[in-house]
């Protein structure tokens, strides 16, 4: 038992290596979604001009959630991309590779990514609108937006993996993950505002919180169990 | 010529559509009006059982997925695709009658409310799970993933019934279901309860119909498939 947990802790760590090098190895898979991201923001910020204080905060929330969320499923997407070229994808399924592992890694490699996209967003949204008046920027709603990313990574990727196969994926993707993750997203951005207008903790704060904790606990669970049988060769 | 298996369709189908009929009628002559809503209200004996059929739909994906985990069967595919298809027929007409109560109303056709928001998120899903299905070649491969994104719906169909209490919005919070009984006339209860259990049957007569039909459409393809390889 200590040996095939030893075995797995081994092959997680060599996953996540493979995956970070083939991250690294084309810039412009990491690059592209943080420059989207920025892109974004400013049309936003073009689109809507400027707004009247007491709406800041509300407005902060939705334009850098929404581009989180897009420049975050752009990446998910194409998470099995270097598998699939390389044949690397079809090569672990045949292996004798722990699912668990293989799904931790993808989980952890997404983790990575997604905090390199999420961090520099919100930092950026927030120099964008923050003003002495209306303060936006809050660690605590970093804090929030990383705990969506939990759920929102559990479930990038087993769509990933699920979608790996299909004709139409890059229409199917956005199809499927936009509804799946309302739950994370609503979670997210009711907390985060309930944070920015109360600026501090309230009941309803640790409500949103709760489901957004739960519903990361239902992906994540959902995404070990589902992965293995998505992957499974028999 | 009718075959024997169509003809018991037929009846059992025109059977539910009468029944359904029936609720349609006694929502107009045995509830009755509603205080504050005037006639307008009488949508919901169309618009409530469609709800409840179309989460029921959810929760028999539910079933044929895990089915289809385990057992690895095409078969449970095709029942999961019949169920999606009126799944989807079901979360639309939901989603048009609410619209056409809304109207006079809330005073508009569509508001982005928790519920209205959330249930077409599920008509996107049932869409979605439809577009893997046929995006995919035949095999294994489609049966997990189709049975993979089949149990993720089901884990949605919580959040669209809780929503209209987790987040105070234009639609009412739950007025059959609800702690301390419910808040209807019990003419207008009655009648709404024999409609949703007739609306689920309606849904599974419509399910089996089609999964029937599907299941038969294969037989014929691949029985032509061997014709044209001998």
């Amino acid at each position: 038992m200590a040996a095939m947990a030893a075995s797995a802790w081994k092959q997680y760590l060599l996953l996540v290596t493979q995956g970070l090098r083939a991250e690294l190895a084309d810039r412009e898979r990491l690059v592209s979604p943080a420059l989207f991201a920025a892109t974004m923001l400013v049309l936003f910020s073009f689109a809507l001009g400027e707004v009247d204080a007491s709406l800041k905060a509300r407005i902060y929330i939705a334009e850098t959630f929404l581009t989180a969320f897009f420049a975050l499923q752009l990446s998910f997407s194409r998470l099995f991309e270097p598998d699939r070229q390389d044949r690397v994808f079809d090569l672990l399924r045949t292996y004798p590779v722990s699912h668990t592992a293989w799904y931790l890694a993808k989980y952890t490699l997404v983790m990575i990514v997604g905090v390199a996209v999420l961090v520099p967003t919100l930092l950026f949204g927030a120099f964008l609108h923050h003003t002495d008046k209306a303060p936006v920027f809050s660690w605590v709603v970093c804090g929030i937006a990383l705990l969506a990313l939990a759920g929102l990574a559990a479930l990038g990727v087993l769509l990933s993996a699920l979608t790996l196969k299909a004709n139409s994926r890059q229409v199917l993707y956005p199809l499927l993950y936009f509804p799946l993750t309302t739950p994370v997203l609503l979670a997210a951005t009711q907390a985060s505002l309930i944070y920015l207008e109360a600026g501090k903790t309230t009941q309803p704060l640790q409500a949103w919180l709760g489901l957004l904790t739960g519903f990361d606990v239902i992906y994540f669970t959902l995404g070990i169990l589902l992965f293995t049988e998505l992957v499974d060769d028999a | 010529m009718m075959l024997r298996e169509d003809l018991r369709d037929f009846v059992v189908g025109a059977l539910a559509l009468a029944l359904m009929a029936l609720v349609w009628l006694a929502g107009f002559l045995y509830a009755p009006v509603d205080a504050n809503q005037g006639e307008v209200y009488r949508i919901i004996f169309l618009h409530v059982p469609s709800a409840f059929a179309a989460f029921a739909s959810a929760f028999a994906l539910l079933w044929f997925s895990v089915v289809g985990l385990r057992k690895r069967r095409e078969q449970s595919l095709l029942w999961s695709r019949a169920i999606c298809e009126v799944g989807l027929i079901l979360t639309v007409l939901t989603l048009a009658t609410g619209s056409i109560w809304g109207k006079p109303t809330w005073g508009t056709w569509w508001t982005w409310d928790a519920r209205l928001t959330t249930t077409f998120m599920l008509a996107l899903l049932f869409a979605g799970w439809l577009m893997l299905y046929s995006s995919m070649a035949p095999g294994p491969g489609r049966v997990r993933a189709c049975a993979v994104l089949g149990i993720l719906i089901a884990a949605d169909v919580p959040v669209i019934y809780q929503s209209v209490n987790w987040w105070r919005t234009l639609h009412q919070p739950q007025s059959i279901l609800r702690d301390g009984g419910s808040t209807m006339d019990p003419a207008i209860l009655r009648t709404l309860l024999v409609g949703i259990v007739i609306q689920l049957v309606a849904g599974g007569v419509l399910a089996w119909i089609r999964g029937r039909n599907l299941a038969l459409r294969e037989e014929v393809e691949r029985a032509s498939f061997e014709q044209m390889r001998a």
